[in-house]
């Protein structure tokens, strides 16, 4: 899978957790800088994002990553490793 | 006297909200879903039968549970296994709570409640075959202290359990101690509460002199426990702002922070022990 489309769906999915229009959601916006996007929003969606690939994040991804497109490299790589 | 405790703004509210969303026992600790149909009534009977499982209860011991909340466990021992138990809390609503449901399943001579501080009331040594500890350690700042005592008032032979909420690590709780959602939950809900990793809680019983006899990571029945609470929450909503203008959503972010910790940042343990060499 590549990384558009993995980008495309964790995008999805921030959508549904933080119910902010796709448009807002931009792959380079710091999420936690976001309105209405606290940590437990972003931890939320990263339970989702592991539940939808069936991986398990690293520590440091899931409290380092600030993007979408920087959750969208670490969901490749994970899917890389698992593979 | 006048007996106030910090986290009495919480567990001191109208008894009726917590019965709008808790199960008919009322108990708000982890439940333990054996099937994916189970309900959550069901699953906190599953749990409360665990618990004595855990303790080794047979029937008739004396038991003491410390935070003893809305009575569910005192309740349940003496009803089910015929325990002679004795309840503390620091909140004074839950006393007359739990007497009238004592009175009313016919328990009234086995089920007794004090109000006040554990670390603080005079207890006799050596009085008791199981002490349970369900979500209220969390409460007191001392460990160490608690330990101790729990272990001076248990027979020989005596069993504790405690179950906590508990930072996964301590590098967690280093990151996440002073973060706005904790201090959220202790402040605005609870008035005060510590959240520790589990090897603390396991330093001190072993400090005190205690045996571990079991570690159940119960954490995936508390992330299913809330879900149920949360649905209960919504369902309510309209009753719960009508006795309090504004609680449903605060109830709500609480259980959703706590939610959204799970695995990441905190798990939910229960630790068996036993006053044995």
């Amino acid at each position: 899978m590549s990384t558009d489309d993995t980008l495309r769906t964790v995008t999805e999915i921030a959508v549904a957790e933080t119910g902010l229009p796709a448009a807002e959601l931009t792959p380079d916006a710091d999420l936690r800088a976001m309105a209405g996007v606290d940590s437990v929003r972003v931890l939320r969606m990263i339970a989702r994002i592991e539940r939808t690939y069936d991986i398990e994040l690293e520590d440091e991804d899931v409290f380092g990553t600030a993007t979408l497109a920087q959750v969208a490299v670490v969901v490749d790589r994970a899917l890389r490793d698992a593979a | 006297m006048t007996v106030t405790a910090d986290t009495n703004q919480h567990y001191d509210l109208d008894p009726e909200i917590f019965g709008q969303f808790l199960d008919p026992l009322r108990k708000y600790s982890s439940a333990l879903y054996d099937n994916d149909g189970d309900s959550l009534e069901l699953a906190q009977r599953n749990k409360l039968r665990f618990v004595a499982r855990r303790l080794g209860i047979q029937g008739g011991e004396r038991l003491l549970d410390i935070g003893c909340g809305w009575g569910s466990l005192i309740l349940f021992m003496a009803q089910e296994y015929g325990c002679d138990t004795l309840g503390i809390s620091p909140a004074p609503r839950q006393h007359d709570y739990i007497a009238a449901q004592a009175q009313a399943r016919g328990v009234e001579r086995q089920v007794h409640t004090r109000v006040g501080h554990f670390e603080r009331l005079e207890l006799p040594a050596g009085s008791f075959d199981a002490v349970t500890m369900l979500g209220s350690i969390v409460h007191m700042p001392d460990l160490g202290e608690v330990f101790r005592r729990a272990r001076t008032v248990l027979r020989r032979g005596g069993t504790l359990y405690v179950s906590e909420s508990c930072f996964r690590n301590a590098a967690a709780r280093r990151a996440f101690d002073e973060r706005a959602g904790t201090e959220f939950v202790r402040s605005d809900i609870f008035g005060w509460g510590d959240l520790r990793p589990l090897s603390d809680l396991v330093t001190a019983a072993e400090d005190a002199g205690f045996t571990i006899t079991s570690v159940d990571d119960l954490t995936d029945h508390y992330r299913r426990t809330i879900e149920d609470w949360i649905a209960n929450v919504d369902a309510a909503a309209d009753a719960i702002d009508g006795r309090q203008p504004g609680l449903a959503a605060k109830l709500r972010h609480y259980l959703e922070v706590a939610n959204a910790g799970w695995g990441y940042t905190t798990k939910h343990y229960a630790l068996g022990c036993r006053k044995a060499r």
